[in-house]
């Protein structure tokens, strides 16, 4: 016959660290449906390094750029240039919610969430001349700029 | 019932509460990349092109000619919901092939770009 050990007996056997955990879980279990944290990451294209001087204004060629860099992911004429785009999104949303749902025996829901969606770009835009040789580039890192620092400076 | 076992129950129920999805998406367009070696730029056509790659998803007027474009992607999506935390992920990574060519219609330059089998699955961070 399989003997029972006391809740107390058992709460001392087990480790302080290994009982916080355990709290932590059980908490965790009773607040799932009022609280809750989201974070999503969406990234779209490839890593856009710095061209450094591999690329240089007035030299570089278009044939160049092509097999150093590859397709590039939008193509324009602008006023008598060609405009090569190569870009990455990177989509980061975090979301936090705090509720507790007494609706049906108050009537009113205590609810309190808050959410940050920032979407930042890489971009290297690349102008040539119409016989294909580079006039002009611009980089730009977005996705370096910190998540929180961002979202919550003003335009 | 007694605390122990409504701790077990509690326990269980939040270890078992957890969830994970893995998706998969595909934007196709059936060309062969390693037909781009049978190009020679200066000579093939446009029409040559478009024979062995079929028709392209994009073309676009240049200041000295046309370029077409040719795109597939593959996107991987992960979901974790863990408790009170849930983590989602999704990256799109395409394959990518343009070419350029002059107002004769003859292939001047391409590029190829070939990422869609770097897209993967992850966590948010």
């Amino acid at each position: 016959m399989a003997r029972r050990i006391p809740f107390q007996i058992l709460s001392k056997a087990i480790a302080p660290r290994a009982f916080g955990a355990l709290l932590l879980i059980v908490l965790g279990a009773l607040l799932s449906g009022c609280v809750s944290f989201q974070s999503i990451r969406i990234v779209e294209g490839r890593e856009i390094a710095d061209p450094g001087d591999t690329l240089e204004v007035g030299r570089t060629t278009l044939g160049q750029v092509l097999s150093l860099l590859g397709a590039p992911d939008k193509l324009v004429e602008l006023q008598g240039k060609d405009l090569l785009v190569y870009e990455r999104m990177v989509l980061d949303e975090k979301r936090l919610s705090l509720g507790i749902p007494v609706a049906d025996i108050w009537g009113a829901r205590i609810d309190f969430s808050s959410y940050g969606t920032l979407i930042r770009y890489d971009t290297l835009a690349l102008f040539f001349s119409p016989n294909g040789v580079l006039q002009d580039m611009v980089l730009e890192k977005g996705s370096i700029q910190p998540f929180l620092k961002v979202l919550f400076t003003e335009m | 019932m007694k605390a122990s076992g409504c701790i077990i129950i509690l326990v269980v129920t939040a270890l078992s509460a957890g969830c994970l999805v893995m998706g998969k998406n595909k934007e196709c367009q059936p060309f062969d990349s390693g037909e781009l070696e049978r190009l020679v730029p200066g000579r093939t056509t446009a029409s040559e092109v478009s024979g062995i790659f079929g028709s392209p998803r994009q073309v676009v007027k240049m200041s000295n000619g046309n370029a077409y474009i040719y795109k597939r992607s593959v996107a991987k999506g992960t979901a974790l919901w863990l408790l009170i935390v849930s983590l989602g992920n999704y990256d799109k990574q395409s394959d990518q092939v343009v070419f350029f060519f002059d107002n004769n219609d003859i292939l001047t330059h391409y590029g190829a770009s070939l990422d869609a089998d770097k897209a993967s699955y992850g966590l948010p961070f």
